[in-house]
């Protein structure tokens, strides 16, 4: 685990303040979508797909301040779309670091060091570059559908570190990745210098063209447990060491779709970050009027029997960590010996 | 729900049959990544993005985002069609077209 002190203890008092609230449903992280606009078409993602209309639509600074003062989650993922191409992205920034928020910043990191040359974005612990990052150069390329991007990101990534900011990577894993690879990728990426990396199955967006590829659970579990097999203590991860385990099929969760709820400009998306059931206009409408018993692999709903996404997972890694000695137990070891 | 394409719902015009077909109608309209154009029972014809539907409730209503960013809210008792009109922009192949320029690419001399 990498996640620096200071955030550690901002997520457990504020999981514990649930907790003690009596509160069954919390956010973790809310996923905030100033827009849907992107510079890449990933085979993989299903999130672009609108009408020139939409894709030139965003959200302004205030609705995504009201949204994360309705939502309270103590963190705040940026995706989309590329974030790095919504005009309003540095006043954003500002204004939520100026909340003590932590924030994650999903970008391809295309345009990060232009962004970062422009001085758009000061270092802060509240702040982390999200790097996309899919694998090695081969296959980071084949999954953005362009060549060279990897190298982008590369030189973004060193940019970013050299003027001190906190810097992450993101990997969605689909079937066919070899763990060998995968394993070089981590260290790589360590060797880069990053803070820490995020890994996740991909899920099988009805809208993404690419169909063939979504992992299935077993294979999953499989894949995640020859990858992360006898994990070296250099690498560090910037997730829940439950949530890797659940993974490799070394541990069982069930999904906590409301764990990280997503904004965008049509309202708070049901149920989740990756399903579009339709849409609530306000924080404590999702809540409160979502059918949640009709989500999660224990429902039957097919559309979530082999999603095994951080989006819904590692919100309950993160509340079995807190919500049992059990949980905090397992989590230490893992978190002191890097041992998965 | 017999005449609609296997592959995409772009250009299709459906007629309405009853409420329930109205419904089935909204939620392939809701799935639909293109632009919808609504007639309503009562109003203007508006063409737009159906982005929201909800019939968990009392009186049940679609969400439209017009060309201009405008939103427009619609009962369902208010609509009388729907026609899948806008491009339909999650029909791409660009999967295939990328693997398939890679192949290109990588059979070329001197590749």
């Amino acid at each position: 685990m990498s996640v620096p002190v200071s955030q550690m203890w901002a997520v457990a008092s504020y999981v514990l303040r649930q907790k003690l609230a009596g509160r069954k449903r919390y956010p973790l992280v809310l996923m905030l979508e100033p827009l849907f606009r992107c510079n890449l078409a990933c085979a993989g993602c299903g999130k672009i797909q609108y009408p020139a209309h939409i894709l030139k639509r965003h959200l302004s600074v205030e609705q995504c301040l009201r949204a994360v003062d309705e939502c309270g989650a103590p963190i705040v993922s940026i995706p989309g779309g590329e974030p790095l191409m919504y005009p309003e992205i540095g006043p954003l920034v500002r204004a939520l670091v100026a909340r003590r928020t932590y924030v994650y910043l999903c970008t391809n990191a295309i345009l990060l060091k232009d962004k970062l040359d422009e001085g758009l974005f000061e270092p802060s612990k509240y702040l982390s570059f999200s790097v996309h990052m899919d694998g090695l150069r081969e296959e980071h390329d084949e999954a953005v559908c362009r060549d060279g991007v990897y190298d982008q990101a590369r030189e973004a990534i060193r940019a970013a570190l050299r003027r001190g900011f906190r810097v992450t990577t993101n990997s969605t894993l689909f079937d066919g990745v070899s763990p060998l690879r995968m394993r070089q990728f981590f260290d790589e990426m360590m060797d880069l210098g990053v803070e820490g990396m995020m890994i996740s199955p991909g899920y099988s967006y009805s809208k993404a063209p690419d169909q063939e590829h979504f992992l299935r659970r077993r294979r999953a579990n499989e894949l995640f447990s020859a990858i992360l097999d006898k994990p070296r203590r250099r690498w560090r991860f910037n997730q829940s060491p439950l949530f890797l385990r659940f993974l490799m099929g070394k541990q069982d969760f069930e999904c906590t779709p409301w764990g990280n709820p997503t904004y965008n400009m049509f309202g708070w998306q049901r149920p989740c970050y990756l399903l579009q059931e339709g849409y609530a206009a306000t924080f404590r409408e999702l809540m409160e009027e979502t059918a949640w018993d009709q989500y999660g692999r224990r429902s039957g709903n097919p559309k979530c029997r082999d999603c095994m996404v951080h989006c819904g997972y590692e919100p309950s890694a993160v509340d079995h960590t807190f919500g049992s000695w059990r949980g905090f137990r397992d989590t230490v070891v893992a978190t002191v010996t890097s041992r998965l | 729900m017999s005449a609609e394409p296997e592959s995409t719902l772009e250009g299709w015009a459906p007629e309405i049959h009853d409420t329930a077909h109205l419904a089935e109608l909204i939620d392939l309209a809701f799935d639909y990544r293109g632009d919808v154009t609504l007639t309503p029972i009562h109003g203007a014809v508006l063409t737009g993005y159906l982005y929201n539907r909800n019939r968990a409730v009392p009186e049940p209503f679609v969400q439209v985002f017009d060309g201009t960013g405008g939103s427009h809210t619609f009962r369902y008792a208010e609509i009388r069609a729907i026609a899948f009109t806008g491009k339909d922009t999650a029909a791409g192949k660009s999967w295939e077209a990328w693997r398939q320029r890679k192949a290109e690419s990588a059979a070329k001399p001197g590749a």
